[in-house]
Formats: C-alpha cells, sequence, structure tokens
C-alpha cells in the first residue's frame, strides 16, 4: 500500500472517530436531559406529567423512526443553516448528533426505570428535592446501565457515520464506499473493515471496563 | 409528636376504588414508641407513608412536631422530612456510595459543610458500631449491617422522629433482636419518638410502648401493650398475640384427638394479667380432685403485665373435669375445650 493512501486511511480513521464521539457527546447532551424528564414525567413518578411525557415520547418517537440515510438528506436544510455547509465532517456532526439524542434519550430513561423504586423514595423522605433526586440518586445509580447504554451507542454511531460517508460525511465509510464499491479495490476496502471492527472493538471493551469499574452492585 | 386525625387514602385502581385507610385518627406522644400491627394489606404500610406524605392522603389531617404537613409548601415539606426519620424493609442503601457516603448523603442534601460531616459520620458508624467499615460498599454488608447503616444515615439529620416501615422484616430472628435494641437504645439516649410498622407481634413485645391494630384499613384497637397483649378485645388482636406465643398441638395429640367424650379433655387456657398470677392449677387439682397433664405452655411477659397459655390434659371424672373448666372461666382465664384424647 502507497504511503499516500496510508495517510487517507489514517485521516479517515481520525475523521470517523471524530463523528463518533464527538455526536456521541451531542447526543448525550441532548439525550441525558430528555431521557432524565421522560423518567421524571412517567406515571408514578415524582414529576409525574402525562401530556409533557407524551409529547416528549412523540417526538423521540418520530425520530428515531427516520432511516439515517433519509434523516441526511431531509436534515440537509437544517444542517446548511447551522454550518454553513452540507458535505464533509462538521456537516455530518449534525444529523449525527440529531440521530444519536432520541436514541440515548430512551437508552437513559430505560436505566433509570431499573433504579429501584425504594432508593427515590427514601430520598424523598430524607427531604431532597427532584433535582438533588436526579443528582445525587439517579444517575449515580444508574450509571453502570448509563455507561453500558453509551457504548451501545457509540457503536451504533461508527455505523451511521460509515452510512453519512456514502453521501459526502468523510471519515472510513467514505474510503471504503468509494474504493470498495466504485473502484473495488478489495486491499483498501478490506483494510477499511479492519480498522472499522478494531475500533467497535475497543469502544466495547472500554464500555465493558469503565461500567464493570463504576458497578458496586455486587 | 405526630399526630393523624380522620386520615384516610383512596387508590384508584381499574378494577376500583380501594380504601387503603378509612378515618385513621392516632397520637404518638412525644419519645415514646408506637407500634402498628396488622396483616399484610391492612393499611398500616400506606399509614406510615401518610406520615412523612409519601404518600399524600385523600383526606383529614397529618400534624408532626406541630407541623400541619397537609398544608406545606413542597420546599417547606421538604424542609420538615429532615426531622422525619425513615428506615424501609429493604434498607434503601445507594450502591454506588460507600458506608460512609451513604451516612452522609442526607447532610449533603442540606448543604452541610464537609468537615462537620465526616465528623457526623464518624460519630454515627461509631454509634452503630459499624467504624471498620466505612469504606466498604453495601454490597458486601449482611442485612443486619446495611440496617444499622440505614439507622447511621436516618439519625444524621437528627431527627425528632423516626419511622419504621418493617425494618426487621428482612431479617433472621438474632439480627433482629440486634436491631429492635439498638432502636430501643436510641429512644431512650435521643428521646426520639418512632412509630414502627409490623406483621410480627414479637417486634410489639419487644420494644412498643403502645400498640394499635389495623384491619381493612382503619384502627380496631389500640392502646399500651400491656393492656392489649393482656386484655385482646378483639379475635383478631388475639390471634396476633396467639402467633407471637407459637402455640401448636403437638403433632401426635392432634393425630389422637377425638371431637367428643369419651376421653379427658384437652384444653387451651389462655391466661391475662389478673389470672398469669394466680395458683389456679393446683388449687383445682385439690378441690377437685382431677389431675392437669401440661402438654405444652408458654407465659410471658409484655408491658409489665403477664399473659400466656397453656395446653392441659385433664384427667378425672366426667363432672369433675367440667366443673374443672368452669372454675377457670369464673376466674378470668378464657378456656376452650380443644377435644378429647
Amino acid at each position: 500500500m502507497s504511503e499516500p493512501m496510508l495517510r487517507m486511511l489514517l485521516n479517515g480513521l481520525w475523521e470517523t472517530i471524530v463523528m463518533t464521539f464527538v455526536s456521541g457527546f451531542m447526543g448525550f447532551v441532548i439525550g441525558l436531559p430528555a431521557g432524565v424528564a421522560l423518567f421524571l414525567t412517567r406515571d408514578g413518578q415524582i414529576l409525574e406529567n402525562r401530556p409533557l411525557n407524551r409529547l416528549i415520547s412523540a417526538i423521540v418517537n418520530v425520530f428515531r423512526s427516520i432511516p439515517f440515510i433519509i434523516l441526511i438528506v431531509w436534515m440537509i436544510p437544517f444542517t446548511r443553516m447551522v454550518v454553513g455547509t452540507s458535505i464533509g465532517v462538521l456537516a455530518a456532526l449534525v444529523p449525527l448528533s440529531v440521530g444519536a439524542a432520541p436514541f440515548v434519550g430512551r437508552m437513559v430513561e430505560n436505566s433509570l426505570i431499573e433504579v429501584p423504586h425504594g432508593l427515590i423514595e427514601a430520598a424523598r423522605a430524607m427531604g431532597a428535592t427532584p433535582l438533588q433526586i436526579v443528582r445525587k440518586v439517579l444517575l449515580p445509580e444508574a450509571l453502570p446501565s448509563i455507561v453500558n447504554g453509551a457504548s451501545i451507542t457509540l457503536i451504533a454511531l461508527v455505523g451511521y457515520s460509515a452510512m453519512g460517508g456514502a453521501v459526502g460525511a468523510g471519515g472510513l465509510g467514505q474510503i471504503g464506499y468509494q474504493y470498495g464499491y466504485v473502484g473495488y479495490d478489495i486491499v483498501v476496502m478490506n483494510t477499511v473493515l479492519i480498522l472499522l471492527v478494531g475500533l467497535v472493538f475497543l469502544i466495547q471493551l472500554t464500555g465493558q471496563y469503565i461500567a464493570r469499574k463504576v458497578d458496586h452492585r455486587k | 409528636m405526630i399526630e393523624l386525625k380522620n386520615v384516610s387514602k383512596t387508590f384508584h385502581k381499574h378494577s376500583g376504588a380501594v380504601h387503603a385507610l378509612s378515618d385513621v385518627s392516632l397520637q404518638v406522644a412525644a419519645g415514646e414508641i408506637f407500634g402498628v400491627i396488622g396483616a399484610s394489606g391492612a393499611g398500616k404500610s400506606t399509614l406510615i407513608r401518610c406520615i412523612n406524605l409519601l404518600e399524600k392522603p385523600t383526606g383529614g389531617e397529618v400534624i408532626v412536631d406541630g407541623s400541619p404537613l397537609l398544608t406545606l409548601t413542597p420546599r417547606r415539606l421538604a424542609r420538615e422530612r429532615r426531622h422525619i426519620g425513615m428506615i424501609f424493609q429493604h434498607f434503601n442503601l445507594l450502591s454506588s456510595r460507600t458506608v460512609h457516603e451513604n451516612v452522609a448523603f442526607p447532610l449533603e442534601l442540606s448543604g452541610t459543610a464537609r468537615d462537620t460531616i465526616d465528623a457526623r459520620v464518624n460519630e454515627l458508624l461509631a454509634l452503630v458500631g459499624l467504624t471498620d467499615k466505612r469504606s466498604e460498599y453495601p454490597a458486601s454488608l449482611s442485612g443486619g449491617q446495611k440496617q444499622r447503616v440505614a439507622i447511621a444515615r436516618t439519625l444524621a439529620s437528627n431527627p425528632k422522629v423516626l419511622l419504621c416501615d418493617e425494618a426487621t422484616s428482612a431479617l433472621d430472628p438474632e439480627t433482629t433482636r440486634s436491631i429492635l435494641e439498638l432502636l430501643k437504645d436510641i429512644n431512650r439516649r435521643f428521646g426520639i419518638t418512632i412509630l414502627l410498622i409490623t406483621h410480627e407481634m414479637n417486634v410489639i413485645k419487644a420494644i412498643c410502648d403502645r400498640v394499635a391494630i389495623m384491619s381493612e384499613g382503619r384502627i380496631i384497637e389500640q392502646g399500651a401493650v400491656g393492656a392489649i397483649f393482656s386484655h385482646p378485645r378483639t379475635e383478631l388482636t388475639r390471634r396476633f398475640i396467639a402467633s407471637s406465643l407459637n402455640f401448636a398441638i403437638p403433632p401426635e395429640y392432634a393425630a389422637r384427638l377425638k371431637p367428643q367424650a369419651p376421653g379427658h379433655p384437652l384444653i387451651r387456657l389462655e391466661f391475662t394479667a389478673e389470672s398469669a398470677g394466680l395458683p389456679l392449677l393446683s388449687t383445682v387439682s385439690r378441690q377437685l380432685n382431677v389431675d392437669h397433664h401440661i402438654v405444652s405452655a408458654q407465659l410471658d411477659q409484655a408491658g409489665g403485665a403477664n399473659f400466656g397459655f397453656m395446653l392441659v390434659e385433664i384427667t378425672g371424672t366426667a363432672e369433675n373435669t367440667q366443673k374443672a373448666v368452669d372454675y377457670y372461666i369464673a376466674h378470668q382465664v378464657k378456656a376452650e375445650i380443644l377435644g378429647y384424647v
């Protein structure tokens, strides 16, 4: 493999990593509060509010039902408005973040549901405010499960970013698509795949390691 | 210290309205240990949760330490709750925090300074005897140790009232005893008023001053523990007392028991405060020329009153054994012929 080719692959790997982690982070910035809100407004929870819960839930469902490849195209006007362009890594970050957020929201909601209800009750009995319950009880207790969810989210984003590559997002996806599908260069295509597999393994193993470290339940 | 006035609570389920509490009134004086006993589903859990408003009553008044809790804003209520400690059947410790951090939790909630928190936590862990476990996580503790951490945690904010929601129901008898002793010690040392709910009469007998018996959302009987044990007025109360006495006919007797004479009657005698002190058995034996064969017996003391039961086979003539039974009844002993052997 030639040196320019190697450089291109490394650059692609870097772009994929940036897309995955930055959009993962952005997905959490939007999805975490959404997930907490989904949980708190459920029936029988401390801020029970059926209309609000239904509204957030509907928004989440709408965004989760749009296939990602269509979401990218559909969001182009919005993406242009936010970052000024619709191609490249920066442009890909917008639909990736928007695609990740509802996913993260549901995942956080599910992690919070697993927290034993008695803990919330005990905190209320001790005079905790809803914000204190979220910060000091719910999130720390759900942390192992949220960390696991985060690795699932990041791995999904690796896949999404590759899909974005087909429509000009850059990263390993674009290289694999151009050299593999268009040019049928087996070496490049397989190298891209190996790099993607390696990245996914790394995320999964790191996620498991952190989840185990923060889990004191047994 | 705690006053409930005509408190009621109705849950609306798909199957219709469920009246968990109907017109419940009770008063717990400062410094006393008050027990509420009832079978599961009797409403005692709802009752205790209505005191700190974890459950909001549908009607009535809840007054704790002079504050009418139902009229408070959420912010004021949160502050009042810091003076109302609560411990639970399943401990409800935070798994992500060490023992030390768990005990520190309520102090963090009230914004106490770090140094003050550490000093107070160390003091509390010494009180419950868990100083050496301070850096452990709850998962590595036994049930009794977890409940001690929960007690230390609830004492951290110097509560005036402690609510115990089936606090010993998940523990073995030995551990139950040590936790009850700790509660009694706390009650005496700090003058904390304790209200506990349980389904075990042994818990009431061990530490309560007064007791209320609940059934189907109502309090059917309440009073000093000694008075209730020696003079139960309702059948349910009598059953709870019997359950604490471990009353059962030995299997080999049960197999031989016939519902009708002939034979010697097997009698259950229930002693109350008045009768437990009298030499009744020997008096009856002498005067009526009958013999008593004691099959099993348990006499106990609660709240300063004697009570208990005895399972006796009486041998003698049919006429005299009947007279013996009449004699017992005349002397405040509840006598019941279980059968003939």
